[in-house]
């Protein structure tokens, strides 16, 4: 399926490196105004090492809350970039690629980011070293390799690796293709960076061999991170609402749908501020609406069977933990706008054709998806503890501070300038790959319509 | 310094039937293990530290109404649910039943809170404060935490080791009960108790007063089968604690219906 | 690349392999932990001294041992050895530590420089301070009032002398005094020093009132055979404890049935009981009711037929059991003359209403039917001093004294103040104008107090005095365990150099000298040495020594002197007449207050504050209500469904009203407390004393005796505290409760009560003993 005009090599080029070639008015106020959000977290996160996590709203018993949700979160975005390249790319799904490069990008920012989250949440952040590497820092002490936490970062470690790797291989043709259009310092480092990059044959072959390897490499560890990071929770075996069976898949396919929904959004994004309405078009957003749906869909479904498993047991803490989260005040409130927001209303905006293709509509969907996916994590999280065993009598709800919000904020702030400023130096649409889909695509004869196709020899 | 150590496996008895909920064991704590001085904002923010505390659990409504008074502290688990989530070892099982808690080594995860069933463990979400004065009164024998990580009730080890370092190692005796509690190497906590509600001692004496009833819930997994009130807090989920309750004697108990919820 | 199914599958498999078989195994040592805290070597070496001396946080002066580590007091300790207490404590005990090392302590003699009450002090140098204080004693010496805590032994005789040498007094503050108690006990068992129970062989107890689990009378030594009571070895049943009170208490709370009637109709139920005894014979064999009854038996006390009786008392219905309320006192009647050895014991609020002296006759008299005056269970009478000279029972001043006190200081015949480790001005009614008194131009006050209080603001000299554990002193336990025992009090450590305190036994000492006779010796120390030769001549009891110096040594060791060989005091025979006597007294209480309150007001003493004096001390004001949890705060209890009812919530801050006047703090809903009822503790309300004492306004902090009238209980002239009528309105302000307990109602979650965490067996009859 292609629509929209043919497209040149050469114009593919001027519009795809105009970001980088000629610098728009826009960016350095944007840029400032991102740093500036950033800043502010930077310093609100050093006021929180400065003065303890007294500063924070965390209590006994809800000892996590925002900031490990807001780590959740920005793991499940990181998703969208294996899921939309591997998947697509070993499946060869034609309209993944526009969209491939800015979700691995978002991929490797999201998980960074994320990676702060927990380690300014530890009491002792300087001494992260002890617990994130498998080496004895402390006194001849491994880790110890019961720990989820240990199994957490070594995931989140293997995914960051392989992710950058990833959008390494992908990057180096544009690279050398950068460098051909540059001069001065600027193409001396792309020089450097397209690592001698020809173009011929040989090389093609290598780039596409390490691609699909580490697409094949990368979909289990991708799975794993997110099941790993459901077991920090589901391992827990005193949390009754976390000590599901089904947290692994749970989690992992919420993080697909809001990872997806990320990058539709970022997409869209890029379309308007880049004037790549040739290379983003309706027809993408239109076919990842209709993945969303699917994928929404069997998020929901183990949402449901989330919840059946806890309650059908009927164990009273467990209730009493349920209860809290359907009929207390706000729990209730915001259960509902959750499940709405996650959940009815996007799929309910995806299924008509016409809103598909509305980038509006579009856009609102996926935002929505995202804080509902916030949600669902903070749901998770906070209720499961205020109400963890049946000790009554040290149950007790959780506020977030001023922090906690700032921090959460800034993350986001974060995430946004670090692709600005990718999208500064590096093409966030991969010229070869859009190349790739002019050159295979063409016209065919079915009936009396003609119909645009794509042609490959296997 | 090598002699071989005795093989304790300490243990505590919680007699609920005696227990008045006085808070004598509360503040003897503080006393002993340099507990951060609880302030009104510590309250306020449910920060407040109490490595052993007296719960309050309500029943009925008035006029047949009851309070329960019911003394937790780290229950000192066999098979502790904090210890493997643990990223640094800095909580672990000694060899004497304890589950010990390693200051220097936490980074302060509170991975190891999450998965405490007994809610027992406190952060250090502040740098402990004392006035210049009061800290004259802090024991030497006991490390004052810092701020970012995790604190707990430890037995009282400090006085355990100086009684196993005076009595064993130096007298050539065993620390037992009476020892124990003549010369003040017994948990802060128990010293104090008026009621004699805490019991302490070593599982592995069997002249010790808490022996039999070890002897009794080890034995007997199905409560119903055990010849003394012995229970453990959540028995079922296996944390194994080597801490035991005896149930209370309720003379005149609340006619709640059956499958009635309480309150 | 071909990319089919199984070439991703094999791919896709190479590499999850290549990316596990990387991680290689850690050898199985590297597993092992070793712990720090398991090293020797990481011990403090210090030695440490356990010193055993009293503790001085409550009248009970109990014996403790101090652990001292380089002049340091470290850890306060029950001391195993001194018979009261056994070896053990209460919440208060450790926190002798915190006024040792207290950072608002009082550095040194001041004087006062503005206007009183002002705050505005200079520090002078004690020989300054001391040529101040004996010029005003020689001054205006003559009638002096010396205001004191509860005083015992050595220090009473010296506070006594002292005053008698002025033509002055000496009286004992207690904010709720225990001086119809004191009658009481007169009355019922002809004793001067207050009566021991032997709870710990007792069957049944039924107790009227007294919070003897937390701070009534001597706590500790309760608790411990309170213990014993419930689970001690060798019992044939464990002892069932019914609490007859309004409020629930933490001693409340611990019985095995609550029984919350009207306030003030304590005395009239305990009638009815002995009626009901008397009538179904149920009295102790041998047991003369003939005598009790003046010979009229059953007749005496017609008016207290349980029919008569039960409509007045207002037993709640919920508790009968479908039993008429009649019933359940002949039922309770019943049960506490079969169980034997049953004893009855009465005090806090069943003694401070109008009618609270003829109360607590009533609930001791009980004691005689069924046999337990002085037998194993019962009433244990104190043994005499075992040195005549020392008073074995304390002076403690009734409300009638205080008014006495500041009258004769209106009147100008008390020129000069002294006040030791009492705060009248905070502890008294605020209706009785103590404070008015204090701030008049023709007193002089000089108070000896560690730390700023109310009284101490007011004074025209402080002299702080050595906090207990710096300083000699002394107690004959009161209730003691029925033989002689004489406690010694050392200093453990010095005072740091910070502070500049002086004993204030030693300074009414030398003041003394060549002023009033019989006090000759220099320093304290001296007179307890005397004591202590004293006792070696005895040549009996805990101490075998070979010489007085030895004896000396091992007497501070041991922390005191007893006698347990000494044979228990016997009582005499029950007075003549005692039941109609009482009943000829029986009124029904009298209610000060608001006519038109809807509530009874009932303060208590607070669990760790008592009345105020401990309020400067974070560990006690950290530690929570055992009933409610609150902390750092006063409260209002009402009760929970009434709060619903009047669309109250927890923390809603109510003004609560009396024809005194008014406080205002939050409420609490409290399950357990009738409707009609409110109760809030003492201890808060200082307006002085430092940070943790006096840091809070309203309503975070205010003193329940604000709202307490001039009404006196008959015959004793105590503070009639308990009863007032109230009246609560909320002032639309609401604040948070600082409490332990969570932000949900804590009650257990099972399916049937008890079910999950706190587990109970019921007893069947004999069951239930000591497994
Ligand atoms: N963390 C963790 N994960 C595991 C395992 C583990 O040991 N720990 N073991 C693995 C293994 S071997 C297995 S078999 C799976 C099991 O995985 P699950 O099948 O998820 O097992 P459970 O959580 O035991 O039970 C599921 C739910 O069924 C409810 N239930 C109980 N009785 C009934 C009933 O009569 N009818 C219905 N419809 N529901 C009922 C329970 O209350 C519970 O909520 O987990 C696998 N995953
Ligand atoms: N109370 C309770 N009981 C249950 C269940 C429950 O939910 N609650 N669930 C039931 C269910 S669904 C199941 S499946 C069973 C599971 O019960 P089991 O089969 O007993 O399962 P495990 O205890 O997980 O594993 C058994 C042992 O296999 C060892 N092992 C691991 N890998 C290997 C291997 O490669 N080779 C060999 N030889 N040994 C290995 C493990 O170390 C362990 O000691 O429990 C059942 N019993
Ligand atoms: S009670 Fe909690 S802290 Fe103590 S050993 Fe058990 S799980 Fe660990
Ligand atoms: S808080 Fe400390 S003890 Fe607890 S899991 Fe984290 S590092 Fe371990
Ligand atoms: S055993 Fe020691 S550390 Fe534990 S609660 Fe008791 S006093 Fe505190
Ligand atoms: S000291 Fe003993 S009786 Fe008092 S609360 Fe603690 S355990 Fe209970
Ligand atoms: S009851 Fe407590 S405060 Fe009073 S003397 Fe005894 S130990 Fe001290």
């Amino acid at each position: 399926m292609q629509e929209g005009r043919a497209l040149t090599p050469t114009q593919i080029n001027r519009d795809l490196l105009r970001p980088i070639l000629e610098q728009p008015k826009w960016f350095w106020p944007a840029v400032f105004v991102l740093s500036l959000i950033v800043l502010v977290g930077v310093s609100v996160a050093g006021y929180m090492i400065n003065r303890g996590l007294g500063v924070t709203g965390l209590n006994r018993p809800v000892a996590w809350a925002f900031m490990i949700t807001n780590f959740v979160f920005w793991i499940g975005i990181s998703h969208a970039g294996v899921m939309l390249s591997a998947i697509l790319r070993l499946a060869k799904a034609e309209w993944r690629r526009p969209a491939t490069r800015a979700a691995e990008v978002l991929t490797i920012f999201a998980l960074s980011t994320a990676l702060t989250m927990p380690i300014m949440h530890t009491g002792r952040p300087w001494r992260a070293i002890y617990w994130l590497f498998p080496y004895d820092f402390a006194r001849g002490v491994w880790p110890s390799v019961r720990s989820p936490l240990v199994w957490d970062p070594s995931a989140i470690m293997t995914y960051l690796t392989s992710s950058t790797l990833f959008v390494l291989i992908a990057l180096v043709p544009d690279i050398a293709v950068l460098r051909d259009h540059t001069t001065g310092v600027a193409h001396r480092i792309y020089s450097l960076l397209s690592l001698g990059w020809q173009g011929n044959a040989r090389q093609w072959k290598f780039q596409v061999v390490a691609g699909v390897l580490l697409s094949a490499l990368i979909l289990p560890v991708f799975v794993s991170v997110h099941s790993i990071v459901s077991w920090d929770f589901g391992m827990s075996v005193t949390v009754k609402a976390w000590h599901s069976t089904t947290f692994a898949p749970y989690f992992v396919i919420g993080a697909v749908h809001s990872g997806v929904s990320a990058v539709v959004f970022v997409m869209i994004i890029l379309r308007q501020i880049y004037g790549w309405q040739d290379y983003i078009r309706k027809e993408h957003i239109d076919a990842l609406g209709r993945l969303l749906i699917v994928v929404a869909t069997a998020w929901f479904y183990f949402l449901c069977m989330e919840i059946i498993f806890g309650i059908y047991g009927r164990e009273a803490d467990e209730l009493a933990m349920r209860e809290m989260q359907f009929l207390q005040y706000p729990w209730n409130v915001l259960m509902i706008i959750f499940a709405g927001i996650t959940y009815f209303l996007p799929v309910a905006l995806w299924l008509p054709r016409t809103f598909r293709r509305n980038l509006w509509i579009m856009s609102f969907a996926c935002i929505s998806v995202n804080v509902g996916m916030w949600l669902e994590r903070y749901l998770i999280i906070v209720p499961g503890l205020a109400r963890k065993q049946v000790f009554t009598f040290t149950w007790q709800t959780y506020m977030p501070s001023w922090v906690e919000l700032t921090l959460v904020l800034s993350t986001f702030g974060l995430v946004s300038l670090l692709l600005l400023l990718f999208s500064r130096v590096f093409p966030l649409i991969p010229l070869y790959d859009i190349k790739e889909g002019e050159f295979l695509r063409t016209s065919v004869q079915v009936g009396r319509r003609t119909v645009p196709a794509t042609i490959r020899e296997d | 310094m090598a002699t071989e150590r005795v093989n304790h496996k300490w243990g505590m008895v919680i007699d609920l039937d005696r227990c008045t909920g006085c808070q004598a064991c509360v503040v003897a704590c503080h006393a002993e293990n340099n507990v951060p001085i609880n302030t009104q904002d510590r309250f306020l923010q449910h920060r407040a530290y109490e490595w052993i505390r007296i719960e309050r659990y309500w029943e009925g409504e008035f006029p047949n109404v009851k309070a329960r008074f019911l003394p937790v502290l780290c229950q000192h688990c066999e098979n502790a649910p904090c210890e493997p989530v643990c990223p640094v070892y800095a909580t672990y099982h000694n060899d004497q039943g304890l589950n010990v808690q390693i200051y220097n080594r936490c980074v302060g995860t509170r991975y190891c809170i999450n998965n405490c069933p007994y809610q027992v463990r406190f952060f250090n979400w502040w740098e402990p404060q004392w006035p210049a004065t009061l800290r004259n009164q802090l024991n030497p024998d006991v490390t004052v935490r810092s701020r970012g990580i995790m604190e707990k009730c430890t037995f009282c080890i400090q006085r355990l080791r100086r009684g196993e370092l005076t009595v064993e190692r130096q007298e050539g005796g065993r620390l037992d009960d009476k020892t124990m509690q003549e010369r003040n190497f017994g948990p802060a906590c128990v010293s104090a108790c008026p009621t004699n509600a805490l019991m302490f001692g070593d599982q592995r004496d069997p002249k010790s007063a808490i022996s039999p009833y070890f002897a009794d819930a080890n034995e007997h997994v199905h409560e119903e089968d055990r010849k003394t009130r012995a229970y453990r807090l959540l028995e079922e989920m296996n944390t194994k604690p080597n801490v035991i309750y005896l149930k209370k004697v309720d003379q005149y108990p609340l006619k709640l219906k059956q499958g009635e919820q309480n309150g | 690349m071909n990319l089919t199914r199984r070439n991703f599958l094999t791919w896709a498999g190479i590499s999850a392999a290549g990316a596990v078989s990387c991680n290689i195994p850690f050898p199985e040592a590297e597993l092992k932990i070793q712990s720090p805290v398991r090293l020797p070597e990481d011990l403090v070496k210090g030695q440490d001294n356990w010193y055993a001396t009293l503790c001085r946080q409550c009248p009970a002066a109990e014996g403790v041992l101090v652990r001292v580590m380089e002049g340091r007091a470290k850890k306060v300790q029950g001391n195993p050895k001194y018979p009261v207490n056994l070896g053990k404590q209460s919440a208060r005990c450790d926190a002798g530590l915190q006024a040792l090392y207290h950072p608002d302590r009082l550095a040194g003699p001041m004087s006062r420089t503005g206007a009183k009450g002002s705050g505005q002090y200079k520090a002078v140098s004690w020989d300054e301070a001391l040529n101040i204080l004996n010029s005003q004693l020689s001054e205006r010496g003559q009638g002096l009032a010396l205001i004191t805590e509860p005083l015992r032994a050595h220090l009473s005789v010296i506070a006594g002398r002292f005053a008698t040498a002025f033509g002055g007094r000496q009286l004992g503050f207690q904010t709720l005094d225990d001086t119809s108690y004191r009658g009481a006990v007169k009355t019922v068992f002809g004793q001067d020093v207050l009566p021991g129970f032997d709870l710990a062989h007792a069957d049944y107890l039924l107790s009227f009132g007294a919070d003897f689990l937390s701070t009534w009378g001597s706590p500790t030594q309760f608790s411990q055979a309170y213990g014993e009571f419930r689970q001690g070895a060798g019992r044939v049943r464990r002892g069932t404890h019914v609490q007859v009170e309004p409020r629930f208490s933490m001693t409340a709370a611990n019985a095995d049935r609550w029984l919350p009637i009207t306030p003030g109709w304590e005395g009239h139920l305990a009638m009815s009981l002995a009626y009901v005894i008397i009538d179904e014979k149920l009295q102790a064999p041998g047991v003369d009711v003939g005598n009790l009854t003046g010979g009229r038996g059953i007749a005496a006390l017609e008016a207290f037929r349980p029919e008569t009786v039960a409509p007045r008392i207002g037993l709640p219905q919920g508790l009968l059991d479908g039993h008429s309320a009649a019933d359940f006192i002949r039922e309770l009647a019943r049960d506490f003359a079969s169980h034997r050895p049953s004893l009855a014991i009465g005090g806090d609020s069943a003694g401070a209403h109008s009618n609270g002296q003829f109360n607590l006759e009533a609930i001791y008299a009980l004691n005689y039917l069924v046999g337990s005056v002085g037998a194993p269970g019962g009433v244990v009478f104190n043994a005499a001093s075992p040195l005549p000279d020392l008073p074995a029972a304390a002076k403690v001043g009734s409300l009638a004294d205080w008014a006495g006190v500041a009258e004769d200081i209106r009147s100008g015949k008390t020129k000069l103040l002294l006040v030791h480790q009492a705060d009248p001005v905070h502890g008294l009614p605020k209706s009785m104008g103590f404070r008015d008194a204090l701030a008049g131009d023709n007193l002089f006050t000089v108070s000896f107090s560690s730390f700023m209080d109310e009284t101490t603001a007011l004074a025209d000299l402080i002299l702080p005095d050595r906090v207990y554990l710096e300083d000699w002193g002394s107690d004959i336990p009161e209730p003691g365990p029925g033989y002689p025992v004489l406690g010694f009090q050392q200093p453990v450590v010095n005072p740091l150099s910070d502070y500049n305190p002086r004993s204030f036994a030693d300074i009414l000492l030398a003041s003394a000298q060549g002023k009033a006779g019989n006090l000759p010796w220099p320093k304290l120390r001296d007179f307890l040495r005397e004591s202590s030769d004293a006792l070696f001549a005895l040549k009996r009891g805990s101490i075998q020594a070979a010489d007085s110096g030895e004896f000396w040594t091992k007497l501070l060791q041991q922390g005191g002197w007893w006698d347990d060989k000494a044979t228990n005091p016997r009582p005499g025979a029950a007075p003549r007449d005692l039941l109609t006597g009482i009943a000829a007294r029986a009124v029904p209480p009298a209610y000060s207050g608001l006519a038109d309150g809807e509530f009874h007001l009932l303060p208590f003493a607070h669990n760790t504050l008592l009345d105020g004096g401990n309020a400067h001390l974070p560990w006690l004001q950290g530690a929570p209500d055992p009933v409610t949890t609150i902390t750092w705060q006063t409260w209002v209890e009402v009760n929970d469904r009434k709060v619903k009812e009047l669309k109250w919530r927890e923390g809603d801050v109510i003004k609560v009203e009396s024809a005194a006047g008014f406080i205002l703090a939050p409420v609490y809903p409290n399950p357990a407390l009738p409707p009609n009822v409110v109760a809030i503790p003492l201890g808060q309300g200082r307006r002085s004393g430092g940070e943790y004492a006096a840091g809070r306004a309203a309503p975070e902090s205010a003193n329940v005796m604000d709202l307490l009238e001039d009404r006196r209980v008959a015959v004793s002239g105590a503070l009639a505290w308990a009863g007032a009528r109230v009246r609560l309105t909320p002032t639309g302000e609401s604040i948070r409760i600082s409490k332990f307990e969570g932000s949900s109602p804590a009650r257990e979650i099972g399916l049937t009560p008890s079910e999950d965490i706190f587990k109970t067996v019921e007893s069947n009859g004999a069951a239930g003993a000591a497994h």
